[in-house]
């Protein structure tokens, strides 16, 4: 296959009054991976939406292959040879990995009499995936494929039209390392077979490991483009802040002497986690590290009730319990922001008040009488607090940015003022600038005393947040130390284990 | 960092106080519109519509109904739905008439009917108890249990009766179906109580504000620390009740009580929720859409048969309806 490159020239794209895309022309050379960095809003996704045909533009022209060309939609894209793969998954669980490969598709492989000859949608589903060099059975159900599975069939599904480019938009942001890993072996092996791909991430580590160039865009230009080997982790930050600052952790008093608030003893799960035993002392910020399925998820759901235990107790404040449910985790003082944010975090259809309020209803009301007045000084003050864009607070909680919602998630539980706050993932699909101030907001309510377990697959989050780090591998704690005392390298040779 | 810091300092945003003003627009009140239009057009094209007297009337049918419809859309909003309210008004009706001619010989009659009553209601409300704790139980949807009572309730009130209308009643027994205070019927007192309670408990107390969210998103409210049984057997509680309620009103109507009161109520009852706005996918839905949705349903059926509509016609203008609600509703919603 010969390698296809892609051009944009003079490109805008406005929705109303917002420019979203100005005048950004750049060539993207043939049979590379090239990176696209920049903040929520930076264009990165208008651009790579527009090559899609998911978008078309205000001005501006795409050349591919050095022909011009106009998508009217993705599928005119995709007659091209531009497929897309996003960050949702899009597989139907309950469905075959060739089913899922041949969805929406299933006419053109049918056999006899009009029936779908199951055999040779297996057969044909095999030699494709062996194609292109993924290991996995046809016949297997997706629900039992891991995330990071998941997300190479997805791959696999966009390579079943045999593009010449492939756009990744966030594709990886669900996966944890390891998983990455088996997904840029697979962009490797499609670069070596001429594939021109576009990478959207926020993960800045991934770029130094898989990209050939990076374009940083910020505020809908284009401000630079490198190739990796001669940029620095700092350069593309800088280039996509602009002069901005990046908050830096302010000074960590000593906790040492901190009294405990939590202590949890030998709470298991099997096969999830096992015998798991630490304590957290009031005001501290303790960090779980772990690799995807170490258990870290399923220790903060056991801590808050959200999933049965086998054994094990949870003390706080000197009372001690099995944990039940989350509604008697909450009343002993936990609050827990899930990693799914958008699936069981807020609410969508609700409003930004609405999702604000719903931990603390009790809280506010008077005798289970409750307004919306009585509720508005909450939630003002979250909005003030965090700094969260809501426009107009009463409007669906659906239409704000993945960082707001974030905030709208940590929000709810800070206002009904919890001892200990278990955040799971808190900045997965969020960008750099709310990731910041996040930051900002968990060092200030440590600093007031609140206690915190903080929870991230980028174990280089864990160790700029946290004060105290405990270490996972397959479900137990391996090692625990101050995080000052360790180094990513420890950190992530612990964890992978080996 | 600066840009946070400045705004921690900031003083709130404007909007934050304006927002709290409700946008009035087409959208919000297409369903007030639409009823304000079909009074406007029966006065004029259906004889006899204006009158007092069949005013009256057409709010004495739509109570029995609509008191019902304000626990349905409870239901409806916490994401379940109850499809025996019928059986369980023609249960209602039959116990307390049944109780009521079995007891008024030795207790008397006010006695007789006061158990009678107050028997209905707490078999209405175990029967919404039962549908909630079978799903919080064995994960049973609520459709599949309010079907089987669909057809065991029935059979049940039909069992008491023996197949027979209970008719040895005090006449007085008449008043709460039939009666009149200040010449306005008394359900419609009844159901503009109910009515009044239902929007006061789902907009102003912690278990309506639990509704909402359990019916939204039911994971996201249980790890919120909400009770989402009490937030999903509530609702299914309070119908049972109601429904008993309105059965005993119904009985009460006709002077007698029998297992064939009420058949097919459940589908206007949903209908008349549906038309209001609330959504079968939960979380979504007012009392006061419901309050309208009814009273368009009553005066459509009455309107239709002074403009003497024939009844199949009726069927088939009502299926119009209330598709024909929700495709709007729809629409006006993705603009």
């Amino acid at each position: 296959m010969t390698a296809t490159s892609v051009e944009f020239r003079n490109l805008s794209k406005n929705f109303g009054p917002v420019n979203a895309l100005v005048d950004f022309s750049h060539a993207f050379a043939a049979g590379e991976i090239h990176a696209l960095m920049g903040r929520n809003g930076s264009g990165k996704s208008t651009a790579i939406k527009i090559l899609g045909g998911v978008l078309q533009p205000s001005s501006g022209e795409v050349h591919v292959g050095g022909n011009p060309v106009h998508f009217a939609n993705p599928k005119d894209a995709q007659a091209a040879g531009i497929a897309t793969v996003y960050q949702e998954l899009s597989m139907v669980p309950g469905l075959t990995v060739a089913e899922n490969l041949f969805l929406g598709d299933l006419g053109a492989v049918r056999g006899k009499a009009g029936l779908i000859d199951w055999g040779r949608v297996n057969r044909l589903a095999q030699d494709h995936l062996y194609r292109i060099g993924v290991d996995l059975d046809p016949r297997c159900e997706v629900s039992r494929l891991s995330v990071g599975q998941q997300q190479i069939l997805e791959i696999a599904k966009a390579m079943r039209s045999d593009p010449s480019i492939l756009i990744f938009d966030e594709a990886t942001s669900a996966l944890a390392n390891r998983e990455v890993e088996q997904v840029f072996k697979l962009m490797r092996d499609l670069k070596a077979r001429g594939v021109t791909m576009l990478y959207v991430t926020h993960r800045m580590s991934e770029i130094f490991e898989i990209a050939d160039t990076c374009t940083v865009l910020r505020d809908g230009r284009f401000v630079s483009e490198g190739r990796m080997s001669a940029l620095s982790h700092r350069m593309i930050v800088d280039q996509m802040f602009g002069d901005a600052e990046i908050a830096r952790k302010p000074a960590r008093p000593n906790l040492t002497e901190a009294p405990a608030v939590l202590s949890v003893k030998g709470l298991s799960r099997s096969p999830q986690f096992e015998d798991v035993s630490f304590s957290v002392r009031r005001g501290e910020i303790l960090g779980i590290a772990g690799i995807l399925g170490s258990g870290r998820t399923e220790i903060l759901r056991g801590i808050f009730g959200a999933d049965p235990t086998d054994a094990g107790t949870v003390t706080i404040d000197g009372t001690t319990v099995r944990p039940k449910s989350p509604l008697q985790m909450k009343a002993l003082g936990f609050g827990l922001t899930p990693e799914n944010r958008k699936e069981v975090g807020l609410v969508q259809a609700q409003s930004s008040h609405s999702n604000l309020c719903m931990a603390s209803l009790r809280k506010l009301a008077s005798r289970a009488i409750i307004t919306r007045e009585m509720e508005r000084p909450a939630v003002d003050q979250q909005i003030r607090d965090l700094a969260i864009k809501t426009g107009d607070p009463d409007s669906p909680v659906s239409t704000l940015s993945g960082g707001n919602q974030q905030k709208i998630v940590v929000g709810k539980w800070l206002s009904y003022g919890p001892k200990v706050l278990l955040l799971d993932e808190p900045t997965r699909g969020i960008d750099l600038q709310a990731k910041r101030q996040l930051f900002d907001i968990i060092w200030q309510k440590a600093e007031a005393g609140l206690s915190i377990i903080f929870v991230s697959s980028e174990l280089e989050e864990i160790l700029e947040v946290t004060d105290r780090v405990i270490m996972l591998r397959h479900g137990r704690i391996v090692a625990e130390a101050q995080t000052q005392d360790v180094s990513l390298q420890d950190l992530y040779d612990i964890c992978l284990g080996e | 960092m600066a840009a946070l810091k400045s705004n921690l300092s900031s003083p709130p945003l404007a909007t934050v106080a304006a927002s709290s003003r409700k946008h009035f627009s087409v959208q919000v009140l297409a369903m007030e519109l639409i009823l304000t239009a079909l009074v406007v057009f029966l006065i004029f094209a259906a004889p006899g519509f204006a009158s007092v007297n069949n005013l009256l009337n057409v709010l004495r049918t739509i109570s029995m109904l609509g008191i019902v419809a304000f626990g349905m859309t409870a239901v409806v909003i916490s994401g379940e739905i109850d499809l025996s309210v019928g059986s369980g008004a023609a249960l209602g009706a039959c116990i307390t008439t049944s109780l009521t001619a079995a007891l008024a010989p030795s207790l008397g009659a006010p006695l007789g009917v006061i158990i009678g009553i107050a028997s209905a209601l707490v078999a209405g409300g175990l029967s919404g108890l039962f549908t909630g704790k079978v799903k919080q139980w064995l994960n049973v949807p609520t459709f599949i249990t309010t079907l089987a009572l669909l057809t065991a309730l029935r059979g049940i009130a039909n069992m008491i009766t023996g197949g027979y209308p209970i008719t040895d009643l005090p006449a007085w027994f008449q008043f709460f179906g039939a009666g009149n205070i200040l010449g306005i019927p008394v359900p419609v007192f009844v159901y503009l109580i109910v009515f009044a309670a239902m929007h006061l408990l789902m907009n102003y107390t912690t278990f309506g504000r639990a509704i909402y969210a359990a019916g939204g998103n039911v994971e996201a409210a249980r790890l919120s620390g909400i009770s989402v049984n009490l937030a999903k057997t509530g609702p299914l509680v309070i119908t049972g009740v109601l429904a008993a309620l309105s059965g005993v009103l119904l009985a009460s109507q006709i002077g007698s009580g029998n297992g064939t009161i009420a058949v097919g109520m459940e589908l206007d009852v949903i209908a008349a929720v549906i038309i209001g706005g609330a959504s079968l996918y939960g979380g979504k839905g007012t009392i006061w859409g419901t309050f309208i949705g009814v009273l368009l349903l009553g005066c459509i059926s009455n309107g239709m048969t002074l403009m003497n509509v024939s009844e199949y016609e009726q069927y088939v203008v009502k299926g119009a309806i209330i598709l024909g609600a929700v495709m709007m509703r729809q629409y006006l919603d993705r603009r």
